[in-house]
């Protein structure tokens, strides 16, 4: 009793990054190397700011902004066998901090690759040069899933496919960014990027202040326009809604969210019906036209007359409205089969297909074993890869292979043979670190980013993005369902 | 505005207004006893029956209890199964608003969501059972902030008027049942009793209303005067008349907007409801009797909640009647008169 006491006096007076050590082998966002001397020059004001406080002052910063979040009901639902209950989406108050001319490098090439996945896709869908060419082998792109022969010959408002794309990147173990995979579908997080921000600026204004983080406070606004500008009819105000599964959904705060960040309806499917190829919303004055709908649902659900016939959030007759350009949908339907792992090996090759360029952003190093060499490099060296399958999602048909045991080897070497056109496979990488705070003060955490990319008539990115960090030590996933969390995300000018 | 969400605005403040009004009810139920001899048969019985939960009752806890005052205050104010349970009307309070967050100001979701984390959490359950008082006084102090907050933070447009709407509608059915309880008590007679007398107090206090009839009524304090100032002054916020003034005034505005071709079933049935009432006064009631008046006007306003839930938000599965509006409007000519900012024809 008594010793434990001893140290709790001892860590109250403790400075925040006092003993902090990065891990082996690992980029770490703050720390260069051992002791307070090795920061950053981008994180060097943060640092110096959060040594200022102790765990004492600190542990009070993180309940605030807790309660904050619980308050404000910023939480997502979790369900189980006893109910629902409503959690909110941990968040750790050491900001993860990027150096500005850095950020531009990124920006660059996240703004070039969203331009060639745009490419893409109105290729696949329309004259689908590069499967002719042999760019990208035709058979993965019909075996995807997530391609929709049913949309062939329709071209969406303008062109644009991909308004809204989350990029996920991650730092090797030499701190350059790579992207992990893409995200074309329905993307989320945005609102905690926003919020996240809002309670940073409550808990330390006075390190914000010092501090010139890039603003992300424009994200609704550049949302609703690239809406607007892809919504059809001329001038005059576009009605817009944001179309949402419904309340019981996880992510239902941040459809409410966006829908009041950007001012319009937020609207489930049964809000809305279609009547000669035009959308209406159910309205107290009767039906009103509808000419944007930034939607949540998934391309499965969108629509029971083109794809699931049973499902209840969709809108009859949506895809025809669409098709027959009266309607924009945002995202495009049928956009996954550009962010299917088995296409995103060829990402590189679309880049000099449609842009002509060389890629700006690198990507993890992946082996098709759809091609022979590739795939015998794979099978003799199984244990060094992470392998995954192409048509599966969240974890699933995945072999991490310098952790899996002898038996998982055999079986997954099994599963190779038989299908190779279904895998690909990448050497793990040492997600870089950033300080973290556990119950055992700052350690070193594991964490991505997933920056956000907005497309109307031009590509915006968001500034930083959401940072998620894998809580667990020694964990590598980041999601919030498997003990992730978030940070907020600062580009800063290094030395100001 | 999007039908569905005019029905969560609604329907938020008809659940507020409940919790306001039980709130008050019970309080003053429970300190008031002290001021009613013994001898009054039923206290508490009444509550249940009004709020239409008498066989729930009957049969979940059993008739013996109808007199206990603390089995039946945790009845009304925390059984989950109750859905008129303060809890109940709490949590569809905080679901409706938490589906239109998009509608409602910030402000007004973080007030609807504080007062769910606490009156679903232990600190308020510890304030029931230490100081009954306060507690009442603070699920009613909520109720209160929020309307207040609501007038100074939100648009007041249509989204708007569907939450005051609500509220109107609501106020006027449970005055009206709240002076049920009670009607006994408010008949005209010969002599009164101080059990009389008490119950009136109890009247007016549960619809704050004490202070407010002793600064209008020029009369003494009497059952006439009493029905009479609950029932037609239009000038007190919570009697029945200024709550019909308010929602015949609501509707109008909503309807303005509205296409003429869709026909307002709520302003008939408003009409029918306003008509029968505003030729009375109070002698009428009374002859009439105010039990037979008061029912008459619960069932008019439930049968105007029907007419308004008809016009502005049929049931999803009625599709038919919204595709046959469509039909009957003139139909966008042009892709550029879509985008057109006016209201959809």
């Amino acid at each position: 009793m008594a010793a434990s006491k001893g140290s709790r006096a001892d860590s109250v007076g403790r400075k925040l990054f006092e003993g902090y050590a990065p891990l082996d082998d690992t980029w770490d966002e703050f720390f260069a190397g051992q002791g307070q001397e090795a920061v950053r020059p981008a994180a060097q004001r943060v640092a110096d700011h959060l040594n200022a406080l102790s765990r004492a002052d600190f542990r009070r910063l993180k309940r605030l902004a807790d309660d904050t979040f619980l308050r404000s009901g910023i939480t997502f639902t979790l369900y189980d066998e006893k109910g629902s209950t409503e959690r909110i989406f941990p968040f750790d108050l050491i900001p993860r901090v990027i150096d500005a001319r850095e950020w531009e490098t990124v920006r660059e090439g996240i703004v070039q690759r969203i331009r060639a996945l745009n490419c893409f896709l109105a290729d696949v869908y329309g004259a689908q040069r590069i499967l002719e060419e042999g760019v990208v082998p035709r058979f993965l792109v019909e075996g995807s899933k997530a391609f929709r022969p049913e949309l062939m010959g329709i071209r969406p408002p303008k062109d644009v496919w991909v308004h809204i794309a989350g990029v996920d990147l991650i730092r090797d173990g030499e701190g350059r960014f790579v992207v992990l995979e893409d995200n074309l579908r329905v993307p989320s997080g945005v609102s905690y990027v926003l919020e996240n921000r809002e309670t940073m600026k409550k808990t330390y204004p006075e390190v914000f202040r010092d501090s010139q983080v890039a603003a992300v406070e424009s994200y609704p606004h550049k949302l609703r326009e690239a809406m607007n500008a892809v919504a059809p009819g001329e001038g005059g105000r576009k009605r817009m809604a944001v179309l949402t599964p419904g309340p019981y959904n996880s992510a239902y705060f941040e459809h409410s969210y966006l829908a009041r960040r950007i001012g319009c309806a937020l609207v489930q499917g049964s809000d809305l019906f279609v009547d000669r190829d035009r959308v209406y919303a159910r309205t107290t004055n009767g039906p009103t036209p509808i000419d944007a709908i930034y939607r949540r649902v998934d391309d499965d659900f969108l629509d029971p007359k083109v794809f699931r016939s049973d499902s209840l959030m969709g809108v009859e007759g949506l895809i025809g409205a669409w098709a027959a350009g009266n309607v924009a949908i945002v995202n495009a339907v049928g956009n996954g089969v550009a962010d299917d792992k088995g296409i995103y090996p060829f990402v590189p090759d679309m880049i000099r297909f449609y842009l002509d360029e060389e890629i700006l952003l690198p990507q993890v190093e992946t082996r098709v074993c759809a091609r022979e060499d590739d795939c015998r490099q794979v099978l003799d060296h199984l244990d060094e890869y992470v392998v995954k399958s192409v048509n599966e999602a969240g974890g699933y048909g995945m072999l991490m292979g310098p952790s899996a045991s002898k038996r998982q080897l055999k079986e997954f070497r099994k599963r190779i043979e038989a299908d190779p056109r279904n895998f690909i496979a990448q050497p793990r990488i040492e997600l870089s670190s950033c300080p973290t705070w556990t119950s055992k003060g700052v350690e070193p955490r594991r964490v991505d980013l997933r920056p956000f990319a907005v497309t109307g008539d031009d590509t915006w990115v968001l500034p930083g993005g959401l940072t998620r960090v894998a809580l667990r030590k020694g964990s590598y996933v980041v999601n919030s369902s498997q003990g992730g969390g978030s940070k907020d995300t600062w580009v800063v000018e290094a030395g100001r | 505005m999007i039908s569905r969400v005019a029905e969560s605005c609604f329907w938020l403040s008809r659940y507020l207004e409940r919790i306001d009004t039980w709130s008050r009810v019970l309080d003053v139920n429970s300190s008031f006893r002290l001021d009613i001899p013994q001898s009054t048969p039923e206290q508490w019985r009444p509550l249940v029956i009004v709020l239409g939960q008498e066989a729930d009752f009957l049969e979940r806890i059993g008739a013996e209890h109808f007199e206990d005052a603390e089995v039946v205050q945790r009845y009304l104010v925390w059984d989950e199964t109750n859905p008129s349970s303060i809890l109940s009307a709490a949590r569809a309070v905080r679901e409706n608003a938490r589906t239109i967050r998009e509608v409602i100001s910030v402000e007004m979701w973080a007030l609807v969501n504080e007062f769910w984390l606490w009156i679903n959490g232990r600190s308020a359950r510890r304030l029931f059972d230490r100081d009954r008082d306060a507690f009442y006084a603070r699920v009613n102090s909520h109720c209160l902030m929020f309307h207040g907050t609501r007038y100074s933070t939100m648009l007041h447009d249509t989204p708007y008027s569907f939450i005051v709407l609500g509220r109107a509608v609501e106020r006027a059915g449970l005055v009206a049942r709240v002076l049920d309880v009670h009607h006994h008590a408010l008949r005209d007679r010969e002599e009164t009793s101080p059990a009389d007398a008490a119950q009136w107090i109890a009247i007016l206090r549960s619809c704050s209303a004490y202070e407010p009839f002793f600064k209008l009524s020029s009369s003494v304090l009497s059952g006439a005067a009493v029905a009479e100032f609950m029932l037609f002054d239009r000038t007190f916020p919570r009697s029945v008349m200024y709550n019909l003034d308010r929602t015949g005034g609501l509707l109008q505005q909503i309807l303005r907007e509205r296409p003429e071709a869709l026909p307002p079933a709520s302003q008939t049935a408003f009409e029918r409801v306003i008509g029968s009432f505003i030729q009375m006064d109070v002698e009428d009631v009374l002859e009439v009797g105010l039990h037979e008046t008061l029912t008459l006007i619960v069932d008019g306003v439930a049968q105007l909640c029907d007419a308004i839930e008809y016009d502005f938000f049929p049931a999803i599965d009625a599709v038919a009647p919204l595709g046959r509006r469509i039909e009957s409007a003139p139909a966008p000519a042009s892709p550029s008169s879509d985008s057109a900012p006016a209201p959809a024809p």
